[in-house]
């Protein structure tokens, strides 16, 4: 229906949504390709249990239930500078409640969720009603100040010095090994959700939506409704990262919730492609893998990075998921020249 | 409190203040509204017009007005020679042009941290007296600094409004297809547009230097205030920039003498985010 609509008003539809949305021929090698990856993901360590790699590992997939929760929001036609703000906000609604309340630790993470998601149910009806630009304007005013919060309500959030010695979750997920499952296995969970919502019908009216907005009003979407719901959902999940990197760091200060680190879960979505939901993945992996790996030369590694920030962007716009389609279009104009 | 010497004081402040936000902001307007590219990367060209003034005039021992000219220059014809490197990809592609000149900013960035080490500079000043007007304490540096950028400034709007070359960057501004179709070459708009932005970022960033400190990171904080200040006045408007520059730079002056920096950043962005909410395309901006 989605593309039917969208081809009927003439609007470019991007290549990569629509044959995620058609693509029910490809299912069985789908099916084994996440098969695969999922055993490498769970056999790597045993195989090669560097506490540093572990370490690295367990970042990427605490990045990745960001980069995918702003996935959602970004498929819905805004990009949200505010998307770290969020994660601070879980986080230190999970650190107080386990620090302060007592709570044990599974209840501070839901509670780090419900709080950002509250909060984004509060904002979001407001600001949502802003398109392109101007919510990322609006929302990048707003990832500040609830920074600033973070800085100036010294009682609470302790300031600018942050909280420090935050309890692990749990003895048993206190060793890199165990660590690295517990977080994988959160973010599974929450990619899968991400996955589920958008290979559903919801999914479908998210990407009409974003294509025509007007038009999938008159389809019967309820557009604003959508919207928040999908809003707070991702802000919800972004509270879940920052409930489990505040336990997997040990320390949360207002530093790693400010627009330069909302900006780099964008960078992850761009980076990789943003009308695919495996875009912002290998967005992450790239942008965290590649820093530190790289750690020998700090300085020259983030010239190095920023360099190969301007040639992806400039030589594949639509991010390296672009790879794989431009190649599957060479193969096929191989073979069509071999006929 | 509110004693005529130190409202003359905070208003001297807020002159000073604005002029620097005013040249960052409306190179920072001009690249969006002609080219429709998020120049990331202002920052660190106003960084760079920094150590170029510390070295010129610091180092080499220039004569002051030769030192400012010459690095703002530089930095500028630095900027064209980025141009079909990187710029160039970007023209007319707003998100891609905001994550790839990030990228711009953080090599240059770091690359300023290899080359001049993190250390904080200043540069010494040129005039060490004061002025005084009445019951106004003036540093005559500070005189100096508002001086320059006012004749930057209304060299930049007699370019704008009485040559030929003005007019078509501010038809190129309203719409460059249709700008095209009058027989304007886009190509050589673009690079002057370019240079006259990154000119006026280096040369904010020189006096943002001699005022405050040099660094490599200095440039964060102009191009953070830039973005708002172009959120305020509206995006792509040059005249939206002048009037937010100078807004958000006596706001700043005022209230964070008077209540603190704190509640200065809360109200100001509060104020913005109304505006926002309210009139999207800003102050002086046109709704799409």
């Amino acid at each position: 229906m989605t593309a039917s609509i969208m081809r009927k008003m003439d609007i470019p539809v991007p290549k990569v949504a629509l044959s995620s949305a058609t693509g029910e021929g490809r299912g069985g090698w789908r099916l084994s390709a996440l098969l695969v990856l999922a055993v490498f993901l769970v056999g790597w360590p045993l195989l090669l249990p560097n506490p540093f790699f572990l370490t690295v590992g367990t970042l990427i997939a605490l990045n990745a239930i960001g980069a995918a929760s702003l996935h959602l929001i970004i498929r819905t036609g805004h990009i949200s500078l505010a998307h770290a703000a969020f994660v601070g906000v879980g986080a230190y609604a999970c650190v107080l409640s386990v620090m302060t309340l007592g709570l044990p630790y599974w209840v501070g993470l839901l509670m780090g969720a419900g709080a950002s998601g509250s909060l984004a149910l509060i904002i979001g009806p407001i600001v949502l009603r802003l398109t392109g630009k101007y919510f990322v304007l609006v929302t990048f005013l707003l990832g500040e100040i609830i920074r600033m919060v973070f800085v100036e309500w010294v009682p609470v959030t302790g300031g600018s010095n942050g909280i420090f010695g935050i309890p692990t979750a749990h003895p048993i997920v206190s060793t890199p090994h165990g660590q690295y499952y517990f977080v994988l296995a959160i973010a599974a969970l929450c990619i899968g959700l991400c996955a589920c919502i958008l290979s559903s019908q919801i999914g479908r009216a998210m990407d009409a939506m974003r294509e025509a907005e007007q038009v999938a009003e008159c389809a019967g979407v309820p557009v604003i409704r959508l919207k928040v719901t999908i809003f707070v959902l991702a802000c919800g999940l972004a509270g879940v990262q920052g409930g489990l990197l505040a336990h997997f760091l040990r320390y949360i200060d207002p530093t790693a919730f400010g627009w330069v680190e909302s900006l780099n879960l964008v960078v992850m979505n761009v980076i990789g492609g943003m009308f695919h939901l495996a875009g912002p993945l290998i967005g992450t992996v790239f942008l965290v893998a590649f820093p530190e790996f790289l750690r020998g030369y700090v300085e020259l590694q983030r010239v190095i990075f920023g360099i190969s920030i301007i040639v992806v962007m400039a030589a594949l716009p639509g991010g390296m998921v672009e790879i794989g389609a431009r190649t599957r279009d060479i193969i096929a104009g191989a073979r069509g020249r071999k006929r | 409190m509110f004693t005529s010497a130190i409202l003359a004081q905070v208003i001297l402040n807020g002159v000073c203040l604005s002029a620097i936000y005013v040249l960052v902001a409306l190179g920072f307007t001009l690249l969006f509204g002609i080219m429709k590219i998020v120049n990331f990367a202002h920052g660190a060209f106003a960084m760079l017009g920094g150590y170029a003034l510390y070295y010129l005039y610091a180092e080499f021992r220039l004569p002051y007005p030769a030192a400012i000219l010459l690095a703002s220059v530089g930095v500028a014809a630095c900027a064209l020679v980025l141009e079909p490197l990187v710029f160039r990809w970007f023209y007319q592609k707003m998100f891609q042009s905001m994550i790839g000149l990030l990228g711009l900013n953080m090599a240059i960035v770091f690359t300023g941290v290899i080359v001049f080490d993190v250390y904080e500079r200043s540069i010494p000043p040129v005039f060490s007296g004061v002025v005084r007007l009445g019951p106004l304490i003036a540093p005559t540096d500070r005189l100096l600094i508002v001086g320059i950028a006012a004749a930057v400034l209304a060299a930049f709007w007699a370019f704008m409004t009485r040559t030929r070359y003005g007019l078509a960057m501010r038809a190129a501004a309203q719409d460059v297809e249709t700008a095209e179709t009058q027989g304007i070459d886009t190509r050589v708009i673009y690079l002057l547009a370019l240079f006259i932005s990154i000119f006026m970022a280096a040369l904010a960033g020189g006096i943002y230097a001699q005022t405050y400190a040099l660094s490599p990171f200095m440039g964060d904080r102009p191009l953070m205030v830039a973005f708002i200040v172009v959120i305020l006045g509206g995006m792509g408007s040059i005249p939206g920039a002048a009037l937010g520059g100078i807004l958000f730079g006596f706001a700043e002056s005022f209230l964070s003498t008077f209540y603190g920096s704190a509640v200065s950043s809360f109200v100001s962005f509060g104020v913005v985010i109304a505006l926002l909410i309210v009139r999207p395309w800003g102050l002086l901006g046109t709704p799409e």
